[in-house]
């Protein structure tokens, strides 16, 4: 185990940024998001970051082939599929969780991304352990270990003015061994708090499936705004869209992401919106994350992370509709 | 407001056994003690969901619009900003004024709900006013069938208040301002938060929406966010009611209120003063025609 004095912390995050892009938590404007290390920016470890850093993955907005076409010629310039190194400082284990959720999508069942792909195989990810969950957490309920984050390379434990952390894989270890500033040492790796609230989302999978036209959802959807707030940060939400930009003979082909709350998200090229309004994009939402996923993949797209319900308008609280929604009758 | 709470349900509970309303647009507890979020009550039953705290800070309005086709009637409580909200959407024909029942509940000011999480609930006391109900001029409902509760004295708030962040801004020269706001609209995600509980915002189509033309590119790039927040801006000119409703609701903390009271701030100056959604008549100054207008740029 290595020990950090967290005045030290810029000597660690400079001499990891030596061969790799570092993105670590900033405080910026009033949110803390995953910034690219600079050497001068104020790093802030108290409360997981407002977005989750799956756009360091899955870019909100990627360049996926540039063009040009004059007359009858086109040509295709292929963006390189080979992403840089980059290491995520800072990661807590809900959204290190999430990544075994955006590999399922991008890199099983038949299909690679490319995109995601190179990124994923050159990311190396030092977690942050939580010690004092935020009242909108439930990862526990998830199957998330707040102190231990499977498919992390490194796992840092907060010490108050020191971090303490522990290679997890043989990248990790290798990365400890080059970085500055660590002292050897060791610690005893703090308890992990406790969530306050928690969920049963067991069994759900099966009980959704005979929900489809329950009037549940007609009553669920009514105070939704329909804005993208929750699946844009959600860390495992990862619906995109393919679009063109021309710019007189070149253009770019780019995806970016899309969110099922909104009412172009399904509609088709001669105006017809199979889901044409907040219920049915409502209940996809949930059906996606509680029904479809787990189906797909043997598990609830949801790590418990809470950012959907803290920021959330209207307080359309997953928990409260997991726990409804396993209570609510249904006729067989 | 326990006493409040108690008319709104028995007023509630009237509407609904008699049948006059299939619906009543209210506010219940949320997760957390500092949270009232909507709630749409449609049985006798259910009306003691309903609460009058404060922390119902959510503008009830817009939700108008999800029942334009609802065959029967809806009631909704209305806060002196929500009430504004309502003669928005009458005066841009977005709704029949025989087809809802407004009852009016004058307005305290709501406690901001952001500074309340963390915090326990016997702490309540020490919140202060959210930052949108802290300038506010409109805490009785301007429209209302009826009124429940006394009328509340309005706060003297006067410009230098209300513009105060406008006026800060408006110190800087270009370049600072262009950088402030890029700062700010690269945070955009674009998840339509604001426009969505908008009550100005009520196009049958949103031309953000709208796929072909595509006026606003679907890459989260600064260009295309400052667009995005500048057409938004100028759509509402004219028409905002300043419930502050958009920037309470931007996950990312854009400070969108700043750049709607600055465009107030000019149109009082070019056309006189004008408050949008405080009666029916007074059309917004830039939807109608008067020969007095200035004219400066002919």
């Amino acid at each position: 185990m290595k020990i950090l004095n967290k005045q030290k912390l810029k000597d660690l995050l400079n001499s990891l940024a030596a061969d790799a892009t570092v993105y670590a938590p900033v405080k910026q404007d009033g949110v803390i998001r995953f910034q690219a290390w600079n050497g001068d920016q104020e790093i802030d470890l108290t409360d997981n970051a407002l977005l989750p850093p799956k756009d360091l993955l899955f870019p909100q907005t990627e360049v996926m082939y540039k063009y040009t076409a004059n007359g009858m010629r086109a040509e295709i310039t292929e963006v390189a599929a080979t992403a840089e190194k980059q290491v995520i400082f800072g990661m807590r284990p809900c959204d290190v969780k999430s990544l075994s959720m955006m590999d399922d999508v991008f890199l099983t069942k038949g299909y690679e991304d490319d995109y995601y792909k190179s990124k994923r195989e050159n990311t190396v990810i030092i977690s942050l352990g939580c010690n004092e969950p935020a009242p909108t957490c439930f990862c526990s309920s998830m199957g998330v270990d707040m102190t231990e984050a499977e498919g992390a390379d490194v796992m840092m434990f907060d010490l108050g003015d020191k971090l303490a952390l522990e290679a997890k894989t043989e990248i990790g270890e290798n990365l400890l061994a080059s970085a500055s500033g660590l002292e050897d040492g060791s610690a005893d790796k703090p308890a992990g708090g406790q969530c306050q609230l928690k969920v049963e989302p067991d069994g759900l999978a099966e009980k959704l499936a005979k929900m489809f036209e329950h009037p549940y959802w007609e009553e669920l959807c009514r105070k939704c705004l329909g804005c993208g707030a929750c699946t844009y940060l959600c860390p495992t939400c990862h619906c995109f869209d393919i679009r063109r930009k021309n710019i007189g003979e070149k253009g770019f082909q780019f995806r970016c992401w899309d969110s099922c709350m909104f009412s172009e998200y399904t509609r088709m090229a001669g105006g017809h919106n199979p889901r044409p309004s907040k219920k049915e994009r409502v209940r996809n939402r949930f059906l996606h994350k509680l029904q479809y996923f787990p189906e797909r993949y043997g598990k609830v797209a949801c790590v418990g992370c809470g950012r959907c319900l803290a920021k959330c308008p209207v307080n359309m609280d997953i928990t409260r509709i997991i726990k409804e929604l396993g209570e609510v009758a249904i006729n067989e | 407001m326990m006493d409040l709470t108690q008319k709104m349900r028995d007023k509630a509970r009237e509407l609904l056994e008699k049948e006059e309303v299939k619906y009543v647009i209210g506010w219940e507890k949320g997760t957390f003690w500092y949270q009232s979020p909507p709630v749409f009550i449609s049985r006798p039953e259910d009306v003691d969901k309903l609460v009058w705290d404060q922390f119902c800070i959510n503008n009830l309005s817009k939700y108008l619009l999800d029942f334009k086709h609802l065959e029967g009637k809806i009631a909704l409580f209305v806060k002196g900003c929500d009430s504004r909200g309502i003669n928005r959407l009458l005066q841009d024909q977005q709704v029949q004024r025989d087809a809802f029942i407004v009852i009016g509940v004058p307005c305290p000011g709501m406690k901001d709900p952001e500074k309340a999480k963390g915090l326990s609930e016997d702490k309540a006391d020490q919140l202060q006013l959210a930052e949108k109900c802290a300038t506010c001029t409109t805490p009785n409902p301007v429209i209302y069938d009826e009124l429940l509760g006394d009328e509340v004295a309005a706060a003297q708030v006067d410009d230098v208040e209300r513009f105060a962040r406008v006026n800060e801004l408006e110190q800087k020269d270009p370049d600072e301002k262009y950088d402030f706001w890029k700062r700010q609209y690269d945070k955009c995600i674009r998840c339509f938060a604001c426009r969505n509980v908008c009550p100005a915002c009520n196009c049958r189509e949103c031309v953000f929406d709208q796929a072909e033309p595509e006026w606003l590119g679907k890459r989260v790039v600064s260009s295309e966010n400052q667009f995005f927040a500048l057409t938004r801006a100028m759509h509402v000119a004219g028409r905002c009611i300043e419930c502050g409703e958009c920037e309470r609701v931007c996950p990312m903390g854009i400070p969108i209120m700043s750049l709607n009271r600055k465009i107030i701030k000019d149109i009082n100056n070019l056309f006189g003063s004008y408050d949008a959604g405080m009666n029916l008549e007074d059309q917004p100054p830039l939807g109608k025609y008067d020969v007095n207008d200035p004219e400066e740029f002919m």
